[in-house]
């Protein structure tokens, strides 16, 4: 017997890291998975890979446009006749910029992908929740969401944002059955910090990705970058029954780097 | 299969509430645990409840007391050979009154039975941990460890000094596969809660009603919470998942803490 038997979830940016080691851990407690990406093959190649069978589902999408978002959640129920559990997982940045010489386009594109990713999401859930009674809402936020790093502002901002819209839908649905939690890890060596981890790397003025990781972790009382079955776990916790009264929380899974 | 199979537990506390609840959980995950408390009696029914076998063991005493702090963690090792997590539970407080009438020895027996105690177990443990490069620390702290209320001064006081402990050692033992972490329940109605609660209400001005009201109605979701909250955020931390999670204060207060 698993702790999501029965659930359905879907999963923004599900295909690979973060997400991924969520899809994976849910199904292996019994739950049904939509997970979302931009690209059809690695969709595929995920569900051939997690080996899922009707459990798990994927559904095409960029999660920096509203009309994808809200098109995930709606397949998912769609699909699986329910929403238990809406991770909202998918961000980064692609060419970050300390704020003097960030884009337009570059800010907007983290506004979107960060925040209103979430926001979309959230609140599509959300109105299929309330009428429910029931639902899980986890947000994948950041260590940068209680900090600040130079060359990251977009990033930085963003996940602030996200934390507090966290703790206000939170606030808004604790009565109904519904928790809103976010998760905030740090540094995770994920595909998408290996893709735009070099650029991220220059942006801050820290040279190298490698260095990057090093300043990250030295942070850490762990002194190594966190993994994404370690933040998985957490996911599984918030999703379950067992978390039915941890709502508005900002669960760190960082090795110790937030100072609150 | 358990997610803590072959893991030795020492819980301070543990014949009742949050650190009962903690225990089971532990227990049903394949941990042996060793659980303390004053009362032999509870505790012959604590460990009847639990139905654990050789798995559970009772170390009686009082943990206001040092010697009493290290022969739990030591009697732990003695029974079943190491120690891998520790969940410093036991506390309360006494003689609460607003500032300007607390008395010195308010303050100092709830320092000594929340932060002292934390301290001295921890301490012991580290003994233990740090030579195996494994180990676990699981303090019951407070949502008022980060909130502050009018009337309970030395429970705020000693919650807080337990989270600063919590960030402090994590950091000293965080290359040592040892994680130190705090959970921050909001109010539960243990059997702890209705002893002391009536009191401390009283220097808050309250009735004992009045105050579980007042925590239900500052959370999210309008209600007190479960015993049974804490131990899954406990087993989490304590397992393997749990090895990236240290200095952290965990929320487990239905949306109370701002932070």
């Amino acid at each position: 017997m698993g702790k999501l038997d029965g659930k359905v979830a879907c999963i923004t940016g599900g295909t690979r890291s973060i997400g991924r080691a969520m899809a994976e851990a849910f199904i292996a407690e019994g739950g049904k998975v939509v997970v979302n990406g931009r690209d059809e093959a690695k969709g595929q190649q995920c569900l051939d890979e997690m080996g899922a069978g009707d459990n798990a589902a994927f559904f095409a999408g960029d999660a920096t446009k509203q009309d994808a978002v809200e098109g995930l959640i709606d397949f998912t129920i769609e699909r699986y006749g329910q929403l238990d559990i809406c991770c909202l997982n998918s961000g980064g940045v692609n060419m970050t910029a300390p704020v003097a010489q960030m884009s337009d386009e570059e800010w907007q594109l983290e506004l979107d992908w960060n925040l209103n990713h979430v926001f979309w999401g959230m609140r599509r859930a959300l109105q299929h929740m309330i009428p429910r009674e029931s639902g899980r809402v986890i947000v994948t936020s950041s260590v940068e969401g209680k900090l600040g790093k130079p060359g990251i502002p977009g990033y930085s901002a963003t996940k602030h944002a996200v934390n507090g819209l966290v703790k206000a839908a939170a606030q808004e649905v604790g009565t109904l059955g519904i928790t809103v939690n976010a998760i905030l890890p740090g540094l995770v060596e994920t595909d998408i910090l290996r893709a735009t981890g070099p650029d991220s790397a220059v942006a801050m003025g820290l040279g190298s990705y490698e260095n990057l990781i090093d300043v990250f972790t030295s942070e850490s009382a762990i002194k190594r970058p966190n993994k994404v079955e370690e933040v998985a776990a957490v996911a599984v916790l918030l999703a379950s029954d067992a978390a039915r009264n941890m709502t508005g929380c900002m669960f760190p899974v960082d090795g110790g780097t937030m100072p609150y | 299969m358990g997610v803590l199979d072959g893991r030795v537990a020492c819980i301070t506390g543990g014949t009742r509430g949050i650190g009962l609840a903690i225990a089971k959980d532990f227990l049903n995950e394949g941990a042996s645990v060793v659980v303390n408390g004053r009362d032999e009696a509870k505790a012959e029914r604590t460990l009847a409840e639990l139905g654990a076998g050789d798995r559970a063991a009772y170390i009686p005493g009082d943990v206001k007391q040092r010697e009493v702090c290290e022969a739990i963690v030591d009697g732990t090792v003695e029974r079943f050979g190491r120690i891998d997590i520790l969940v410093p539970n036991a506390g309360g407080s006494s003689g609460n009154a607003p500032v300007a009438e607390l008395t010195d020895e308010a303050m100092q027996d709830t320092m000594v039975w929340n932060f002292w105690h934390t301290f001295w177990t921890m301490r012991r443990a580290f003994h233990y941990m740090i030579p195996q490069q494994w180990g676990r620390v699981i303090s019951i702290s407070s949502v008022e460890g980060k909130v502050g209320k009018p009337g309970l001064s030395v429970y705020v006081v000693s919650k807080h000094a337990i989270n600063g402990l919590t960030k402090s050692a994590a950091h000293e033992v965080g290359t040592l596969g040892i994680t130190v972490n705090a959970l921050c329940p909001g109010a539960i109605e243990t059997d702890t809660m209705m002893e002391q609660g009536p009191p401390a209400a009283e220097s808050m001005g309250l009735t004992y009603d009045g105050l579980l009201d007042m925590f239900a109605q500052e959370s999210a979701i309008k209600r007190l919470n479960d015993v049974e909250d804490c131990a899954a955020v406990a087993t989490l931390l304590a397992s393997d998942a749990g090895a990236g999670i240290t200095g952290s204060l965990i929320s487990i207060d239905g949306g109370t803490a701002p932070y």
